[in-house]
């Protein structure tokens, strides 16, 4: 199991989404990936799109405006 | 002091009214409220871009140009809105009042950051976007509110050929957003 | 966020979490000096006041609900997602039994039916302000109110897009003369209820609503599978 981060702060709808995505297709299944935010739509988008994939998803509120998605490609 | 504002975050009626998002169908519903009680209330729909030409129209004015040579400003109506000044236009105060009432919402959720710009490509694609928008709404006599929310919402057929033609230019956004701003 | 048992496994590299300090006081204080530009607006009119509160709730909602036309559009393209989209058709079809009842009570009482200066006349400038408008839209990251509640939010990048949103506002402004003459003018205004009755056109709507939110809920289940 490998853990990837990428960085997303600072970039507006639908980059983070798209950056999201393609990392994902890249990773093995089992793998867990952080995607750092701070669009508030973003934070609404990203984990609405990882859980209709399938994945197990959580939403860390790590600092004001700022969120971290935890994705874990689960198949 | 600080306790109260820890508990008030914590509290689930706060919570649910002011930290956490509201569902995208709540969000059509309250925006469709708010449009129908502007009509019933002011006898107009809502409507966003169209105080951003008058907006620049007066700063184009204070660094000396003049418009009121021009066809778009030239009824009586653009040229008293004009001459009122911002405080005296109702589209620009409504204007403010988006800005702030979105400030307000990200505050009172504790979610404020001040995001700044990250690469020359954001620039650019601010600086394109917005050109686009701005030149393309004056067009089609309005943005995705007033062509389009308020166009669908009167009845008007001009909003369904507006929204296939936003429909065709998503696409191609969506192709350039790839392939230059990723 | 309710808070959810972490069962996720996350390595031990964290950084340090920056201490949190609550804005919610800074939040109340706007809501007081809102309240007071309120006031002192409705000294000068009633109608700005009414703007002004307005303005405020349509920023508030669209900032909760995190609601974006420009999303409804692109992201049936990108990621096939139509979630958005099919919130906005819901929109549509409120509003469109909220206009239609404002207009057709007009109507029958034989007054000026409002917010007719909305129905525009349909020409080659409507389907080229659309592509213009719809492929800025995507690239800027927000359409109008969407730059707008995002300028609110503190993103720079859409405060800049204003600006120039401003500037190409201003040129189409100057151009509009040229459109005008060769094209909008001979396009027709379409109002609907004139063609099909406002029973008719009412129904036609709906149907029109119905298939989209149909072909979008379609399209999602291809594309995403859910």
């Amino acid at each position: 199991m490998k853990e990837y981060t990428i960085d997303c702060l600072g970039e507006a709808c639908p980059v983070p989404l798209m950056k999201t995505e393609k990392k994902i297709n890249s990773i093995e299944v089992g793998d867990v990936l952080i995607v750092q935010i701070d669009h508030s739509c973003a934070m609404k988008n990203v984990p609405e799109w990882a859980r209709t994939q399938g994945y197990n998803v959580e939403i860390d509120e790590v600092a004001d405006g700022e969120w971290e998605v935890v994705i874990e490609k689960t198949k | 002091m600080k306790i109260i504002w820890e508990k008030l975050e914590k509290n689930q009626y706060y919570t649910a009214i002011f930290k956490n998002p509201f569902t995208y169908v709540t969000g059509a519903i309250l925006l469709s409220v708010l449009q129908i009680a502007l009509l019933a209330s002011s006898g107009n729909p809502w409507g966003v871009s169209g105080a951003f030409a008058n907006w620049g129209a007066w700063i184009f004015e204070a660094v000396g140009g003049s418009v009121d040579k021009w066809f778009y400003f030239s009824s009586e109506g653009a040229q008293n809105t004009l001459k009122g000044g911002f405080l005296n236009d109702t589209g620009s105060i409504q204007n403010a009042g988006i800005i702030i009432g979105a400030l307000a919402a990200t505050l009172l959720a504790s979610q404020f950051k001040l995001k700044k710009i990250k690469s020359v490509k954001q620039v650019i694609a601010a600086v394109l976007g917005g050109l686009l928008m701005g030149y393309g709404a004056r067009l089609a006599f309005g943005c995705n509110i007033g062509a389009l929310f308020s166009g669908i919402a009167s009845l008007s057929l001009s909003g369904w050929v507006f929204a296939l033609a936003l429909l065709v230019g998503a696409f191609i956004g969506s192709k350039l957003l790839a392939k230059f701003f990723m | 966020m309710s808070e959810e048992i972490k069962s996720i496994q996350r390595s031990g590299t964290r950084a340090p979490r920056k201490p949190k300090k609550s804005q919610i006081p800074y939040g109340i204080a706007l809501v007081i000096v809102i309240i007071l530009i309120g006031v002192a607006l409705s000294y000068k009119s009633g109608n700005l006041a009414m703007f002004w509160i307005f303005g405020i709730g349509f920023g508030f909602v669209l900032q909760k609900s995190r609601f974006c036309f420009t999303a409804s559009f692109r992201d049936p393209w990108i990621t096939g997602s139509t979630s958005i989209t099919k919130a906005v058709l819901i929109a549509f079809a409120i509003t469109t039994i909220g206009f239609t009842a404002i207009k057709y009570g007009a109507f029958v009482n034989g007054l000026p039916i409002p917010g007719m200066n909305y129905v525009v006349p349909i020409s080659f400038a409507t389907v080229v302000g659309g592509i213009l408008f719809g492929t800025g839209m995507v690239i800027a990251g927000g359409c109008a109110s969407g730059t707008l509640m995002r300028v609110g939010e503190g993103f720079m990048m859409q405060m800049l897009a204003l600006v120039f949103f401003i500037v190409g506002s201003l040129l189409g402004a100057y151009h509009f003369g040229f459109w005008k003459i060769n094209f909008i003018s001979n396009g027709p205004k379409v109002f609907m209820p004139d063609y099909f009755g406002w029973f008719g056109a009412v129904v036609i709507q709906f149907l029109i609503i119905g298939c989209i939110y149909v072909a979008a809920d379609l399209w999602q289940k291809k594309k995403m599978g859910a």
